[in-house]
Formats: C-alpha cells, sequence, structure tokens
C-alpha cells in the first residue's frame, strides 16, 4: 500500500471548502477546459469534465483543443421531479446540452454536452426551479435512492421521505456552490461553513446509500455503502436493516479490487437511530478508510480491513447505543412495474420503459415531446427508478385518461408493452463518447446485441424469461453488471468479459465465465448456454440460478 | 475636332491596340500635350528647392520610394518633406509648390486605404489648382487588369485641376526600383534647371511577370479546414514547399487560382469553340483551353469588359457585372469565330494575395497560408470565390504556383518591444508568422494578441498552436470575441475595452499595434475603440486622441493590413 496521501486528498484539503480556482479556470477564455485540479473539485458540485473521444484525432488535426464538455447530474433524493421542473429541466436540456435527458442508474437525471460557457446559465436555471447538483458525485455521499415505486407499500411516503432526510444530513457545509455558480455573495465567517460531518478532507471515495422497500430490490441495496432494507409489519414502518460495506467498482488487473455486497449489521428503530448511525457510518469510514489508493478506498475495503465486527464496534461508540438484531425480510425481484398500476390512495402510476434512460425524441418516438406534454397538464409527477425508468406517477383516476391520451398517441403504451422481458430489465452505463474511463462502447450498442439475444432466446423457446442483463464500459460497474445474471465488463473496443451466475433478487454477484469475448462469441456462448438451460432447468429455475449452479458448482 | 483622314488614322491605331498599348499611347500624348500646351504659364526661373512628396501606401513600396527620393533630393541640396497621404492636409494643396506623389494601386483599380481621403478630395472638384507643380508616380502591377489606375486617376485629376505636370505620369510595375530612380533622377535634374522633364516610359519596358517578378514552384503539403464540424466558416490552413524560398514575417504571397474545369467545358460547348486554337496572348502563343483555364477571367466580369463584350456581339442589353457564362446563355455569340473576338477581350485573371502564416525560422522551407472560403449567394445559386474555391478543393501533392509580395511596412519591430496584435478571423495569419518568428528567434518583447471568431467551439482557429504559447510564455496575453455564443454580439474591439487600461499601458510604454483583417467594419472600429481607450484611460480630450493616435502612426506604431 502506498505510504503518501493520494493527490488527491491534497486538492480536498487545499481547496477552501470546494472553491479552489474554479472561478479563474471559468474565465480562462483560451480553453474549454477547466484546470486540472479544479476537475476534481467540480465533481463536488456535481459535475464532470469530459470530452467527445469520438472527436479527438480529427479535432487535433484541425489544431483545435478536444471537444470539453460537462456533466451536470441533479440530486434528487428518491428520483422525483415536480411538472414545473421537469419542464425546466426539459428547457435547458434543449438549450444547454444535447438535448437528451439521461435518467442514471441511480435514480436521478444528468445533462450531458454542457459547455464550460454554459454551466452557470444551467446551474442557475436549476435554481430557479428549485433543483441543485450539490454532492452528486465526488468523495462524498451522493443521490440517496429509495425504491420508486408507490405500490410497494402504503407507506411509501414515509420511507421516501427518509431519502430527503439523509441527503440533508450529509450535504456538505460549504458555500462554495451558491457563491461560485449562482453568485451568492463571499462569506467573511469561515466558522458558519464548518462542516463537523466532512471537515476538510471529505470521504477517501465516493458513498452511495439506498433504501430498499421489500419485497422488490429495484435499488440493489446491497450494492450501495450503506443499505437500508424498510420493516414493515402491520402496515407499520418498524425500522431499517442496514447493510454496509456494498460496492461494484473494481479495477482491471489489480487483485486488491473486488465487488462485494453489503453485509447486514443490524436493526435501528427510530429516525434518529437511523440517522445517526448513517452518520456515524460516515465517520468511521472518514478516520478508518485508506485516503493513499484509492483503488481500494471504498467502505467496503474499510469494513473487511477492520472486519465487520470491529467496524460495528467502531460505529455502536461513536453512537452510543447498540444496533438492535436484523429482522427478517424477502426480496422476490428487482424488476420495474410497467404499464398501470394504483396504490392505497387511489392514485394511478404508469412506469414507461426508457431504453437505457435516455429521453429524446427520434425517428422511431417521441418520448420527449410526449414527457413535456404530460408535464405541461399538471395532472402527473415524475419519478425515476433505479432501473433508468420513469413513473408518470400521482394520476388522479378523473385524469388517467388525459395521461394515458397522450401516451397512446405518441405511442408510448405500444412502446412500453412491446419491449421484450431482456430489454425491459437491462441496463448499460454511457461510456463512449463521454465516459472517461471508458474501454469498450455500453449504450450506444447494448441495444444492437440484445436484438441479437432476443432471437437467441426465441430460437430456443425462452422469450418470456425475464433474465437481467447489464452492461458496463469498464470495471467501475455503474450500471451493475456484477450483480445481474448476465454482465459485460468492457476490456477493450468490440470486447468484453462475460459474467454469469448472478441471481434475480440481486443476492448474488455473478463471477467472470470468460473473459475478452467479441460479438460472435458472447453469442456462441450464450447461444449453447440457453439450449442447455432449456433443457436441464428445474422447475421454475431462474437462468442466473441454472448458470450458477451449472458453471460454478 | 479631327479631319476625317486623321481621325481614321487615329481610329485604326485604336482598333488594333492592346489595353496595355493604349495606356501607355495615352500617357505618350499626356506628355507632348504638356509640353506643346500653349496657355502653359512658364515656371519662374531659378532653381526650386523645396518640394513635397507625398505617399500613399499599402504595402510599404511608395513609403519606401518616398523616403529615398527625399534622401536623395537633399544631397542635391533640395528640401524634401515626406509625408503619407493619410497624414497630409488636403487644405494644404493649394498653398503648394511643387508637389510630387508616389501610389500604389490595389484591387479593381483602386487607391490604397491610406490615399482614399486625398484621391477623393483631389476627385471631389470645385477648387483650382493653378500654382501647383507636380508629378505623379504611379505603382502597380500589370498582372491586374487595371495597372496603376489610381495613379492615372490622380494624375488626370491633378492635370483638370489647372495643375501643372512638371513631369509626366511614370507608372511602374512590380521591378519598380530602376524606372523609378531614373524618373527621380530626371526630375532632381529639371528642378536644378528647373524645366520640365520630357516623359520617360517607353514602350519596349512593357513588364510582364515573367519578368517582374519570380514565380515559385512548390507542392501543398497540407491542406486541412480549421473549423470543426457544425461551423459556418470554412477556413483552410494550407502549408507550401517552398525551398529556398525567403521572405519576412509579414510578407504576402501571390496565387493566380484557375477557372473551374467544368465551367470551361460549358463555355467551350456553348461556343463550339475548337480548344486546341492557339492564340496570341501576350506575345506567347497559348491554346484556348490553357486561356481560359489559367489565363483569362471568366467571373463576375467588370462592367467595362460586358461593354465591350456588347459591341462585340452588336447587341445593347443592361451593363452589369456577370459572370461569362450567363452572358454567352443570354447573349450568345454568332460562332466560334465571335468566342475568339470574346476571349481577346478578356482580363486576365488577377492573382490573390493571402497574408504568410508561417515563420522562415520556425517552419523553414514551407509557406502557410490561412484560406476563408468566400462563399456568396448569386440569384439562389451558392457561389464560392475563384481563388477560395479553387485552394479549398486542393489535395496534398498537387502543384501550385505562387511568388512573393513583399509588405515593408507590415515588420516585426526590434526583438524587445512588445506588440499588440488584433487579428480575427483570417486576419490571424500574419500573426501566427509573428508570434512563430518571435519564439524561434528568442525575442524577448512581450505579445498580446487579440482573436475572435463566431463561435468558440468550431471557429477558434489555430487554438491548440495559441495553448501552448501561453503556456510557454511567449504569448503575454491572449483576448479572445466569440461573436455567435451569446445573445450580444462581442468582437475583439469590444475585448480592447474591456481592457482599456492595460491597453493603454502597453501603448504608453512603447507597444507597437498591428491590425489584419477585414476592412470594414472591424479595422473601422478598432480604430474608433482605439480612440476611446486613449480617450477614456488616458485620459485626454477628443482632439488630443486622435493627435495621439495620429503620431502612432506616422511613428509606425499602429500598423495595419486590412482588406
Amino acid at each position: 500500500m502506498a505510504e503518501q496521501l493520494s493527490p488527491i486528498e491534497k486538492i480536498k484539503t487545499e481547496s477552501d471548502g470546494l472553491r479552489g480556482t474554479i472561478i479563474e479556470s471559468l474565465r480562462d477564455e483560451l480553453t474549454g477546459a477547466i484546470r486540472e485540479d479544479d476537475q476534481s473539485l467540480i465533481k463536488f458540485h456535481g459535475m464532470y469534465q469530459q470530452d467527445d473521444r469520438d472527436r479527438r484525432e480529427e479535432r487535433a488535426e484541425k489544431k483545435l483543443e478536444r471537444l470539453f464538455s460537462f456533466m451536470i447530474r441533479l440530486r434528487l433524493p428518491g428520483g422525483f421531479l415536480t411538472p414545473e421542473q421537469w419542464i425546466a429541466v426539459n428547457e435547458v436540456a434543449g438549450k444547454n446540452s444535447t438535448g437528451v435527458i439521461k435518467i442514471t442508474t441511480r435514480q436521478t437525471i444528468q445533462l450531458h454536452g454542457i459547455l464550460k460557457s454554459k454551466i452557470k446559465p444551467t446551474i442557475q436555471e436549476f435554481n430557479t426551479a428549485k433543483l441543485d447538483s450539490i454532492a452528486t458525485c465526488g468523495d462524498i455521499n451522493r443521490n440517496v435512492m429509495c425504491s420508486a415505486h408507490p405500490k410497494q407499500s402504503p407507506i411509501h411516503e414515509e420511507i421516501f421521505a427518509y431519502a430527503d432526510k439523509i441527503s440533508e444530513l450529509l450535504k456538505p457545509k460549504t458555500r462554495a456552490y451558491y457563491e461560485i455558480w449562482l453568485d451568492e455573495e463571499k462569506i467573511l465567517d469561515k466558522k458558519t461553513e464548518e462542516d463537523t460531518l466532512y471537515q476538510d478532507r471529505y470521504l477517501p471515495r465516493k458513498f452511495k446509500i439506498a433504501i430498499a422497500i421489500p419485497p422488490n430490490n429495484d435499488i440493489d441495496v446491497f450494492t450501495n455503502d450503506i443499505g437500508l432494507i424498510a420493516i414493515i409489519e402491520n402496515n407499520k414502518l418498524q425500522g431499517f436493516n442496514i447493510a454496509i460495506g456494498g460496492g461494484l467498482s473494481t479495477t482491471h488487473g489489480n487483485q486488491q479490487t473486488y465487488a462485494r455486497l453489503g453485509t447486514i449489521i443490524g436493526f435501528t428503530g427510530t429516525e434518529e437511530k437511523t440517522l445517526k448511525t448513517i452518520y456515524e457510518i460516515l465517520t468511521v469510514q472518514r478516520d478508518f478508510g485508506n485516503r493513499n489508493d484509492r483503488k481500494v478506498a471504498r467502505l467496503k475495503y474499510t469494513v473487511d480491513r477492520l472486519g465487520v465486527e470491529k467496524f460495528r464496534e467502531e460505529v455502536e461508540k461513536r453512537t452510543g447505543f447498540t444496533l438492535e438484531k436484523e429482522r427478517s425480510y424477502t426480496f422476490t425481484d428487482r424488476s420495474d412495474y410497467y404499464g398501470w398500476y394504483k396504490n392505497e390512495e387511489d392514485k394511478w402510476f404508469y412506469t414507461l420503459f426508457v431504453e437505457n434512460g435516455r429521453i429524446l425524441d427520434n425517428e422511431n418516438i417521441g418520448m420527449k415531446s410526449a414527457l413535456l406534454e404530460v408535464a405541461k397538464t399538471d395532472k402527473a409527477i415524475f419519478r425515476f427508478t433505479g432501473n433508468q425508468n420513469i413513473m408518470i406517477s400521482d394520476v388522479a383516476e378523473e385524469d388517467k385518461k388525459i395521461i394515458n391520451d397522450i401516451l397512446v398517441r405518441y405511442n408510448l403504451i405500444n412502446h412500453t408493452d412491446s419491449a421484450s422481458s431482456i430489454r425491459k430489465n437491462a441496463m448499460a452505463c454511457v461510456s463512449f463518447p463521454t465516459c472517461p474511463l471508458a474501454l469498450a462502447e455500453a449504450q450506444r450498442y447494448m441495444p444492437s446485441l440484445l436484438t441479437k439475444i432476443e432471437a437467441l432466446l426465441e430460437k430456443n423457446s425462452l422469450s418470456n424469461e425475464d433474465i437481467i442483463i447489464r452492461m458496463t464500459g469498464c470495471p467501475n460497474g455503474c450500471a451493475r453488471s456484477y450483480n445481474a445474471e448476465i454482465g459485460f465488463v468492457g476490456t477493450a473496443l468490440g470486447k468484453y468479459n462475460l459474467h454469469l451466475g448472478g441471481d434475480h433478487e440481486g443476492l448474488r454477484l455473478n463471477r467472470i465465465y470468460k473473459e475478452g469475448l467479441d460479438e460472435s462469441a458472447i453469442l456462441n456462448e450464450l447461444d449453447g448456454l440457453f439450449l442447455s438451460f432449456k433443457n436441464e432447468r428445474k422447475e421454475i429455475e431462474r437462468f442466473g440460478d441454472y448458470s450458477f449452479r451449472k458453471l460454478f458448482n | 475636332m479631327l479631319a476625317e483622314n486623321k481621325f481614321k488614322i487615329l481610329q485604326d491605331l485604336i482598333e488594333e491596340a492592346s489595353n496595355e498599348e493604349l495606356a501607355w499611347i495615352n500617357g505618350y500624348l499626356n506628355g507632348i500635350v504638356s509640353i506643346k500646351e500653349p496657355k502653359e504659364k512658364t515656371v519662374a526661373k531659378g532653381a526650386i528647392n523645396k518640394i513635397t512628396i507625398a505617399y500613399g501606401t499599402e504595402t510599404g513600396n511608395s513609403k519606401k520610394l518616398a523616403t529615398e527620393f527625399a534622401a536623395k533630393a537633399r544631397k542635391k541640396g533640395i528640401h524634401a518633406k515626406v509625408q503619407s497621404l493619410d497624414q497630409y492636409r488636403l487644405t494644404d494643396l493649394q498653398k503648394e509648390e511643387f508637389f510630387l506623389t508616389v501610389i500604389s494601386t490595389h484591387g479593381d483599380g483602386e487607391p490604397p486605404e491610406a490615399a482614399k481621403k486625398f484621391y477623393d478630395h483631389v476627385h471631389n472638384n470645385g477648387f483650382k489648382l493653378d500654382n501647383l507643380k507636380y508629378g505623379v508616380l504611379a505603382l502597380g502591377d500589370s498582372s491586374y487588369p487595371l495597372f496603376c489606375q489610381a495613379g492615372e486617376d490622380v494624375d488626370k485629376q491633378l492635370n483638370k485641376l489647372g495643375a501643372q505636370r512638371f513631369a509626366p505620369l511614370q507608372k511602374c510595375d512590380v521591378d519598380y526600383c530602376s524606372e523609378a530612380d531614373e524618373w527621380f533622377e530626371e526630375i532632381c535634374t529639371a528642378l536644378n534647371k528647373d524645366v520640365r522633364v520630357p516623359a520617360i516610359i517607353s514602350p519596349q519596358k512593357k513588364s510582364t511577370q515573367s519578368t517582374a517578378r519570380k514565380i515559385y514552384n512548390g507542392n501543398l503539403l497540407t491542406h486541412i479546414n480549421l473549423n470543426d464540424r457544425g461551423s459556418k466558416k470554412e477556413t483552410y490552413h494550407i502549408e507550401i514547399e517552398a525551398e529556398k524560398v525567403s521572405y519576412f514575417p509579414g510578407d504576402s504571397i501571390g496565387i493566380i487560382p484557375e477557372n473551374n474545369i467544368s465551367i470551361v467545358n460549358e463555355i467551350v460547348s456553348l461556343t463550339g469553340t475548337d480548344v486546341t486554337t492557339f492564340i496570341d496572348y501576350k506575345d506567347e502563343l497559348v491554346s484556348l483551353f490553357d486561356l481560359l483555364i489559367k489565363k483569362l477571367n471568366i467571373r463576375y466580369l467588370p462592367e467595362r469588359v460586358v461593354k465591350q463584350y456588347a459591341s462585340v456581339i452588336e447587341k445593347e442589353f443592361p451593363i452589369q457585372r456577370m459572370d461569362l457564362i450567363d452572358l454567352l446563355q443570354l447573349y450568345p455569340v454568332s460562332d466560334a469565330n465571335q468566342f475568339i473576338e470574346i476571349a481577346k477581350i478578356l482580363e486576365p485573371i488577377a492573382p490573390r494575395l493571402y497574408s504568410i502564416a508561417s515563420s522562415p525560422d520556425a517552419h523553414p522551407g514551407e509557406i502557410h497560408i490561412t484560406v476563408a472560403k468566400n462563399s456568396f449567394d448569386v440569384n439562389g445559386k451558392i457561389g464560392y470565390g475563384l481563388a477560395s474555391g479553387f485552394l479549398s478543393g486542393y489535395k496534398p501533392g498537387d502543384p501550385l504556383q505562387f511568388y512573393i509580395h513583399p509588405n515593408n511596412r507590415f515588420r516585426l519591430p526590434e526583438a524587445d518591444v512588445d506588440i499588440i496584435l488584433i487579428g480575427p478571423g483570417t486576419g490571424i495569419a500574419p500573426f501566427r508568422s509573428f508570434i512563430a518568428e518571435r519564439e524561434a528567434t528568442g525575442a524577448t518583447g512581450k505579445n498580446w494578441l487579440f482573436f475572435g471568431e463566431q463561435h468558440f467551439v468550431t471557429d477558434f482557429l489555430y487554438q491548440s498552436e495559441i495553448q501552448n504559447w501561453c503556456e510557454t510564455g511567449v504569448l503575454t496575453k491572449v483576448s479572445t470575441a466569440f461573436s455567435r455564443d451569446q445573445p450580444e454580439k462581442i468582437y475583439v474591439q469590444h475585448k480592447m475595452i474591456q481592457q482599456g487600461q492595460e491597453f493603454f499601458e502597453w501603448l504608453q510604454t512603447g507597444a507597437i499595434v498591428y491590425v489584419c483583417g477585414s476592412k470594414d467594419p472591424m479595422s473601422i472600429d478598432v480604430e474608433n475603440n482605439m480612440l476611446t481607450i486613449i480617450e477614456q484611460f488616458g485620459e485626454r480630450s477628443k482632439a488630443d486622441s486622435v493627435k495621439y493616435l495620429d503620431s502612432l502612426k506616422e511613428d509606425g506604431r499602429y500598423i495595419t493590413d486590412v482588406y
């Protein structure tokens, strides 16, 4: 292990509350980029500097610098937008970004392709719509997820509110965001932004929290640094099982890195105890996490290094109370409930299939226009799912027809109904051309690969199987391919590791089956597996369970 | 006025004479008339020892000559005052006794920018110059149709205003030195004796390009559109192989573009002409095809040519500028022979000048230029400027003919002098040369570049090079203006004002300001804003600011190359 602090640590502590020289970087007329140190800092403000990797060579020949732009990700605890906010996002996306509204794998929205000069106007327009992008990237607690569908439970609202409370609790105290992007006056008394949680170091690495409402694990609770599992008895929220140390990202060729599912360390029965426990888990990670080597800095490594017991004791020492024994729960699914559903309060919800979370108008379908029209009726709100889909929600009985008519008119009902099961369960990360980490294509390639896999399933009469297939263009696992039934992890352009054996509910990670396959090898492998699955499966055995039994036992 | 037989001789002479010859005859007759003129006052006896030499210069040749003349005059005991025509107080002309002017011609027979006011003033009439004795030395380039036109105009007009031609108009081609010297020698001699000089233009001295200037052949090395996808602009960075070609930063190259072969083919098929017919063109037998491709201008013919066209085909129609192909379609020639008559009235393709964007020290063996493809809309058809269209279609490896067009006025100063470079659009070209040269030679002066275009993302010409120069400190400061990246249009001149304090400080500490790019409105706005800066940040009155700027011009600290 390297003994020296990683360079990012110095950037953080010397950043004057995440300010750095961002203002100077914005003023630099010569480049569309910002200074290197500031590139680490703007993540804490919810944005990444990227460049169009497809255009690098051609631009270099034209004596132009790389085509730099920025991705801005909103902070939407639990993934929720009012119709006015949707209209604002739609407007900003058209004006300042590529126009695509991208639903992320963490229930929020991000816009790509924003030029340096358009960052401030974008954030200002978001602010007018009461939206911000604080702490959606960087070494800090990021967007808090919560099971999306109110059908889950009559007390969804109560649980959903926790996402907001946790987000507020773990927000950084610095006013830098308001000063830099919203022209708030510079504060003189630095004490007012003193941050007892993050101090000036923030966390060693990114930090993710999600809340699941059984029986659906749509937000992949065990892949988070902290996963809360709502325990409901007699239609009442009893509290949460708390799982720690989940995380999927690995590094190719680095044996120290691994994907890990969270370990439940206990149960908390009151809001106060739940929030306090979460807070102190962060402080333990802040103090014990590895700050020398960012590759092994996530909470999962700290938990394994200290041991789960020792970690829990440290948390309990800090909270001053012991965690209760975990309660029982059952997950049966991870899929979204597509189509119309009604909740206990007679409100209607329509979950629309959005391939890879990309909302746009294309030659086939005018999804963006349709959703704008829905928003303009002011009769529905928008929720996002952990599977990158959108839910048109809280529609009153009498308004359902109006909304449904719009969806029919834009052919969205048919679009959702006719998509295959595997397509509706699939996810792919952004990858090329904007992601700097990408090794292989993902969201641009996945749709066409799925078409070929659909054909194989049809050939083997397996079209109705709900197999979860996920693809990421690098080993960082943004699209959570490590706990899919079929996972693709990019290694080089056109080459993927094929992961198999994950379960359907997200309780078992998959494993590498074959490395560096090209498309024809992938299809060849799957064809064989589908055939043996059809012939050898046990009754109601899922593909993930079958392949685990067959290949890894 | 003339008896019929005399008139016939004259007409025959005119009929057979080329444009060149007509021009010469015109000058010759002028000279004779001025000598013969009976009403002319005899110039007072006694040597003249005080003269004014005013120059109108674009590239510095006129200035250089005027200064040399003055030095020579002084040696001969004649006091000579030298002044640029844009500095010359026009009302002084009437008080002037002996006035020489050296004036060049640009574009389609136009005077240089610096001589424009003077040119307009003498054409205004309304006053007499009865006491004035004058001589005009006209500089030009015989590869352009209206050779030395500006000088010719001024000479004629001064005469019309009642001034006496002391020496006949002397027209000089690009190799002007010896003719100009001879002309001035004779003037000096005459001044000492106070007699008029006879015309010294001789028809044998007709300059042609082959003797006037060195034509180089080079291959195209690189050809890149600097604008990114989605841009409304197309600006080509072109690198030409140029071994053993010497030039200075600030110079231009001249390129004679060729006509589009498909249009030439269309003309040929329209007129039924045999393209292998050889025609005597400037003492050279050239095939009609080569003439149409390489020599004759067939695009956007000037009215004077259209008029001649009408008389050749003996038809009347509204005279306006248009392409030959359109003329041929609207008003066809009777047969192939008549088309040959038409070919004879066509003017040569004028060379196009491009500021050199490379530095002899930084890019040895190469010449770089920056060419904007000019597109324009003609009757709904998108047309392109001949030369830029021609160049944009070039591919690496293609051969290219060019010559060096020196611009002595536009030169880098001493290595330790600070410079401010204002070059939006293709105006960046000579400054790329300047900066590269200063980097290569390790010049210590500070360099401040102003650049502007439409969009930052697609139109920042030479962005990565400029970034490198900033990083290495060669460029002290860069200010950019991208006009269409925000609702309000922001141009370089606005950025100057924004940094007015610093701009003025640079001026005060001796910086030289260079401007290159479009004449109107850019260079005008830049000049106005310089005045504003001097006024505002130099705390001077309007009148004093003008004086301040004038002195910058006089000291060669405010230099423009605009088009």
